[in-house]
């Protein structure tokens, strides 16, 4: 059976690789493109010159830009190209009457193929991770959000799981629709829908997020690479304060709603006085966020859920096609 | 002998509509049977379940004298060909050979290729791209590869021209002769099955109106010609498949019941598919529960 | 070798042209006793008719004693059939395809040759019957 998986799919397998292989290029090419900028900018900074170019370096990016969406996309390629076809190609061409008719039995059929496939969406997905991991290595070095989508999704446990589900969404869809067309259409909404889900609605609740109160004039940012979800500025009477428009803020706060006295030191006249600052320790600023050394659980997490999801969807497809009238 | 093939009471339900109904049937081993029925008629949805493809509604079904279930022994005793001929279009004679090896416990590469080699087909080249008789044979030859105890075939041979059609046949009758193979084949053309075919199975309207032996429905079935008079007595005696008044004769084919006690008729031979005929058209009575042969019972 | 042909339209049931064509070919001297007939699965290959029907066939002149099964080798010609000795039809055969020519050569199509053929054979019975 594994001979006749190979041997049917062969074509598939080896685009697949040379699709693996042409991406693995464009990532070593733009990774070292990448790097050597980066190296510049930092050698720019500690030498005193500046480090603005640092912080701004990879935003708007074109590059780097087509690098995320296409990783993004990554994992839809195996669930269209290979899953969406698996059961529903054979299924128009017939020759699942072939196939059912050998002496083997539909059971060990579907193992085999889909054991096959899963393993390729395994590999498929891994590489992607390792790749992306690799050249993106001096990016997280800014320290910008790394649980944003633009780098949460393309590297760590993810990408694997993201491809398994694809995989699995486009073998289901087939097997249920038997016809590619449909099933390709269902796959690719059913994979952007289902991660716009999870990403939007899921993922800042995985764990409870952390809250931290601060002193205005002091200021507080958490360590490393952390996610905000949301932040502001309890008044007196701790709620969060009214957002007036139009006026200057000092500290987080709406000048207009400060005593007079805290005017200079909003215009940067020297320190506040003794005044201002008693009517600033009535305040407190908050920051709700996803600490940085949360990323590994977040990411086990998320594989969790998709690893979940892919099963269950595979145990659809097991539970329809055996019992199915051929 | 257990038959190859027993069904009772076997009925295929889509839906509310009755594909199959009520059908009782027996197929001695050895015999080359053909399923015989217009469109529509339930052919291909007996070989399915014959084949454990699908799953009945009600009644039993015994093949090979087990039930047809997604099992490795039972798989390896039937082989079955679908209409549409299915096989992986860009993969070649040769690799389906491969395949086939890998995927039946017993296999048969040599006799496959042998045959092939015989009828000058190519075994490199995808079999998609084979005229649609080479196909045929391809599936037919893979089919008996497997060295199976029972055949079914699902209108092998409707899309292919005089040509294709007696060499596929030749192949078939050829894998018959070596032994220990019964086949059951449907088709609407009964000229062709007659030649081939020493049983058959005949439905009409998801029912069956005839199963058994060709030699002893030939037997039994007989044209009665003669003046237009009462047939009360005849009625009553034999089978009246099939009546035809004109205002001076009538024409009946009867299935006898023992001998014609009334000289005013006389009775000759019916060829085999006047007999299907009479069965299949619109004034023919509606079929009876389990009509079965004489000869069946010698099995 | 005995090559067979079997008319699929023909009111002669198959098995019955088999065993007319194993008995002319005897007759005609292309069968010699001792000699092979084509095993089933030669015959089925050619005519792809029904093994049973060649099997009946075979069956049929073994009860006439023209032939013998001999378990794992084959059907051999053993008798026969009663009638002039062979050599006999392919004789009178030459002599009639010598008639057929000069007939057709006359202006005669086949249909006439045949009616021709029955009345001469009916007429010449009758004189039998009275001498």
């Amino acid at each position: 059976m594994t001979w006749l998986v190979w041997r049917q799919h062969r074509i598939q397998y080896i685009l697949g690789a040379a699709l693996l292989a042409a991406f693995a290029v464009v990532i070593v090419i733009a990774g070292d493109q990448v790097a050597a900028q980066f190296h510049h900018a930092a050698t720019t900074c500690a030498a005193g010159h500046g480090c603005e170019q640092l912080g701004g370096l990879f935003m708007g990016n074109k590059v780097v830009g087509f690098l995320v969406i296409a990783t993004l996309g990554a994992p839809l390629i195996v669930g269209l190209f290979w899953g969406a076809p698996l059961v529903a190609a054979e299924v128009e061409a017939g020759t699942t009457q072939f196939a059912w008719m050998q002496s083997v039995t539909r059971k060990r059929w579907l193992t085999v193929k889909i054991g096959w496939m899963m393993l390729a969406a395994t590999i498929w997905g891994a590489v992607i991770s390792i790749l992306v991991s690799w050249w993106s290595s001096p990016t997280n070095a800014e320290q910008l959000n790394q649980f944003d989508p633009g780098r949460f999704d393309l590297v760590g446990l993810v990408p694997v799981a993201y491809s398994l589900f694809a995989m699995a969404l486009g073998i289901v869809s087939g097997a249920l629709l038997r016809r590619t067309l449909p099933a390709l259409a269902v796959t690719l909404a059913g994979f952007v829908g289902v991660r716009a889900l999870v990403t939007l609605l899921l993922r800042p609740h995985y764990m409870s997020a952390v809250t931290t109160y601060y002193n205005v004039t002091r200021g507080f940012n958490p360590a490393g690479a952390f996610w905000s979800l949301s932040q502001g500025v309890l008044g007196p009477n701790g709620q969060p304060i009214a957002q007036i428009n139009n006026v200057p803020y000092f500290d987080g706060i709406p000048q207009t709603t400060l005593p007079a006295s805290c005017a200079s030191a909003a215009n940067g006249n020297g320190n506040p006085s003794g005044a201002c600052v008693q009517a600033l320790s009535h305040y407190r600023a908050f920051i709700t966020y996803q600490p940085a050394n949360r990323f590994w659980a977040f990411q086990g997490i998320e594989f969790g859920i998709f690893v979940v999801l892919a099963a269950a969807l595979i145990a659809v497809t097991a539970a329809v096609l055996l019992r199915r009238d051929a | 002998m257990t038959p190859a093939i027993t069904t009772t009471g076997l009925t295929k339900c889509y839906g509310k509509t009755a594909a199959l109904n009520d059908c009782t049937i027996t197929v001695p081993e050895g015999r080359i049977s053909a399923l015989i029925g217009p469109n529509g008629a339930g052919k291909t949805t007996l070989l399915k379940l014959l084949a454990g493809l699908s799953k009945p509604t009600a009644g039993q079904v015994t093949v090979n004298g087990s039930v047809p279930r997604q099992d490795p022994a039972f798989l390896a005793e039937i082989g079955y060909l679908a209409q549409e001929i299915p096989l992986y279009r860009r993969l070649s004679a040769e690799d389906h050979i491969r395949a086939g090896a890998h995927l039946n416990p017993r296999w048969d590469s040599a006799s496959v290729r042998e045959r092939l080699a015989a009828l000058n087909i190519p075994l490199d080249r995808p079999v998609g791209k084979l005229s649609g008789g080479q196909r045929a044979q391809v599936a037919l030859s893979l089919i008996l590869g497997k060295r199976p105890r029972l055949l079914l075939l699902d209108e092998p041979v409707a899309a292919l021209d005089p040509l294709a059609r007696r060499n596929f046949l030749g192949t078939l009758t050829d894998g018959v002769a070596v032994g220990g193979l019964t086949v059951m084949l449907s088709s609407h053309l009964v000229t062709d099955m007659e030649r081939v075919c020493d049983h058959i199975v005949m439905l009409s309207s998801s029912r069956v109106q005839l199963c058994g032996d060709i030699d002893d429905v030939l037997a039994e079935h007989k044209l009665l010609v003669g003046p237009r008079k009462d047939t009360t007595a005849i009625e009553r005696d034999h089978y009246v498949v099939q009546v035809t008044r004109t205002p001076r004769q009538t024409t009946m084919l009867v299935r006898l019941n023992g001998p014609v006690h009334d000289p005013a008729f006389q009775v000759s031979d019916v060829s085999l598919e006047d007999i299907v005929l009479a069965y299949m058209g619109e004034d023919a009575p509606p079929a009876r529960a389990a009509f079965t042969s004489v000869g069946d019972d010698q099995q | 070798m005995l090559s067979f042909r079997v008319d699929g339209h023909s009111v002669v049931p198959p098995y019955l042209q088999i065993v007319q064509q194993v008995r002319q070919a005897l007759r005609m001297g292309v069968l010699k006793l001792g000699d092979q007939l084509p095993t089933v699965r030669e015959v089925v290959s050619e005519t792809a008719i029904n093994p049973n029907t060649v099997l009946k066939a075979y069956r049929d002149l073994e009860r006439e004693g023209l032939v013998e099964a001999r378990a794992g080798h084959g059907t051999f010609v053993r008798g026969l059939p009663p009638g002039p000795p062979p050599g006999t039809h392919s004789r009178l055969g030459r002599s009639l395809a010598t008639w057929v020519r000069e007939a057709r050569a006359a202006g005669l199509d086949d249909e006439s040759m045949e009616a021709l053929l029955h009345t001469t054979m009916r007429a010449t019975a009758e004189e039998e019957e009275i001498a």
